[in-house]
């Protein structure tokens, strides 16, 4: 018989498994991207380089890069949803893709298959909730995954700056009754996410439960419907993206002076902690998050 | 609500195209079915003619079956196994069924090692997740390895998943001869399927008996002659909490050459013994007293 190895110095295990190391881009699927750039671009966002071979725009402020798919069969699912764009994926930077998305596939997730043209990057994804994808994008460092399969938007400025100091924090998450020990599981297992305890909450919507990336760098956010909201079947969605930035005021007044409008009611109004700007599009809404300069 | 609510039928147990078993459930009073995989590829017209009849018939689905032989594989037969219970659960999500039965395998070519039969349930159980669905492990009574419900408890344990539960069925408890003391030892709230059903022997020793007795005589509750214990049973999970769905899981030869309403009857008068002489469960007011109320 053989005898179980105990961990007498306290060894933590694997602190991140599936090596995540931030978010390399958000997707957005949509039958109209001409307003969905507009909308982008009030944020901040400047479209900098096109798809080769896609219906397919990057927009980008700063670190954060944001996709814009209207590729008509990606696209379809915005339809169904009267033409408001979708989160459609979370590109997540890691160590080594390949691993990370057998890692995955081995503990049970869906793989979905690639429609990479010839020269194109084949980036492996798999499902994530409500028709969305996780890509796994490990090619970030040395050189930019989007010079192979994107050409630049010439006279642009490739790397425009982040407004206020703005970028990824988080992504919100719309689950289905009582998901949320599954959907926590879930996120446990392939992605080696934590629990961040209830009595520690960021910006102005604490709802649901807050997990955190193992890299530190973002934060995933599931949300219940309110037990008496019955008629609420809505299907699980990524719902936003909250944006970190190091003043909250001075963000919302520079988005403001560019046309965002913002919630401002009683119980929710742009402070120090958050803000969270009015929906536009039926479905786009971002959230400020106070977050402290790096 | 309605006394038969908490009580519904198999597809299995009637003959006859899908469309007419659900009428005959219908029209028995029921309101929700165990969906079959075998009687919803049938369909004549194909996977989605069957989804629109299931939905058309206003039945909830109380689950889908059977995902069988999936645990302990590895190599090429694990990754084939992994492709068969993906389209299950595809079509499961197709249903609109938030729940997938698997039961444990028969095979020799599977580990008995439990920690890799719970790694294997737990890969289910996330395969599942995204879509919606819990995931009901059962020991069969002839299971190699797994044939009772304390093994099946144990695994499910051990996989430590939300999405993944127990589906107990009655035929393989009282099969097996697992003392009934055992269900003090669950979790009610992870029991995610109860299957009853009774039947006329009073013994199935062999793996052998079990499964011929299981596929062709088994009985609705209370007509075999295990109805005191499956009483007890079901008085024990009122009592350990359980409030989920009871399911009739009963394979019949005579049945399938019966009119369907005839058994459908059966399986109402089942339901009412079990609600109103076992349970003792109160009948629910009838509508007008609400009307009046609300007036």
């Amino acid at each position: 018989m053989s005898h179980p190895l105990f961990n007498r110095e306290a060894v933590p295990d694997m602190p991140n498994p599936a090596g995540i190391e931030g978010i390399e881009f958000i997707e957005y699927a949509t039958s109209r991207p001409q307003a969905l750039g507009q909308v982008l671009e009030s944020m901040g966002f400047r479209p900098v380089a096109r798809h080769r071979s896609r219906e397919v725009v990057l927009y980008r402020q700063g670190g954060m890069n944001l996709v814009v798919n209207a590729h008509p069969e990606d696209a379809r699912v915005s339809a169904t949803v009267d033409g408001s764009p979708v989160i459609s994926a979370v590109a997540l930077r890691v160590r080594d893709a390949y691993k990370t998305f057998r890692r995955c596939l081995d503990l049970g997730a869906w793989e979905v298959p690639s429609h990479a043209q010839a020269m194109e990057l084949h980036i492996p994804a798999i499902h994530g909730p409500g028709g969305s994808r996780f890509y796994f994008v490990d090619r970030w460092k040395e050189f930019s995954i989007y010079d192979i399969d994107f050409v630049a938007i010439p006279t642009v400025d490739p790397n425009p700056p982040a407004l206020d100091g703005m970028s990824y924090f988080g992504v919100v998450q719309y689950i289905g009754p009582n998901r949320s020990a599954d959907w926590i599981a879930y996120y446990q297992e392939m992605f080696g996410f934590g629990l961040i305890p209830d009595d520690q909450r960021f910006g102005i919507l604490p709802k649901g439960t807050l997990l955190r990336s193992p890299c530190g760098q973002f934060l995933w956010q599931v949300i219940e419907p309110d037990p008496w909201m019955e008629s609420d079947s809505a299907p699980e969605c990524l719902l936003r993206v909250g944006l970190g930035v190091p003043d909250v005021a001075s963000a919302v007044q520079h988005l403001k002076a560019r046309g965002v409008e913002f919630i401002e009611s009683a119980q929710l109004h742009p402070e120090d902690r958050g803000a969270l700007t009015r929906n536009q599009l039926g479905s786009v809404s971002f959230e400020l998050v106070h977050q402290s300069a790096a | 609500m309605h006394v038969l609510d908490a009580y519904g039928m198999d597809t299995i147990t009637l003959a006859g195209p899908l469309e007419a078993k659900l009428a005959a459930m219908k029209a028995a009073g029921f309101s929700q079915v165990m969906l079959s995989a075998r009687d919803v590829v049938g369909h004549p017209q194909g996977l989605q003619a069957a989804v629109a009849a299931v939905r058309a018939s206003g039945l909830r689905p109380t689950g889908f079956q059977v995902l069988r032989d999936f645990e302990g594989l590895s190599g090429h037969l694990h990754h084939y196994k992994v492709d068969i219970a993906k389209s299950m659960l595809e079509m499961c999500a197709a249903l609109d069924s938030k729940v997938l039965l698997a039961c444990s395998s028969t095979s020799r070519h599977a580990t008995q090692d439990l920690d890799a039969i719970a790694r294997d349930l737990r890969k289910l159980a996330m395969l599942a997740l995204p879509l919606g669905i819990k995931v009901a492990f059962e020991g069969l009574s002839w299971g190699r390895t797994i044939n009772e419900f304390t093994t099946a408890w144990d695994v499910v344990c051990r996989a430590d998943c939300p999405n993944l539960g127990l589906g107990l069925d009655s035929y393989h408890v009282f099969a097996a001869k697992t003392p009934l003391d055992a269900i003090e030892d669950l979790d009610p709230d992870k029991i995610f399927l109860v299957q009853l059903a009774d039947f006329m022997w009073q013994e199935a020793k062999t793996f052998e008996e079990r499964m011929t007795t299981a596929r062709t005589f088994r009985v609705f509750p209370g007509e075999g002659v295990h109805s005191e214990q499956l009483a007890d049973l079901v008085l024990r999970l009122q009592r350990l909490g359980y409030r989920g769905d009871y399911s009739f899981e009963v394979f019949n030869d005579d049945y399938q050459q019966l009119p369907l309403d005839t058994v459908a009857q059966r399986a109402r008068r089942s339901a009412l013994w079990l609600n109103e002489d076992v349970l003792h469960r109160a009948a629910p007011l009838p509508a007008w007293v609400y009307n009046k109320s609300r007036a």
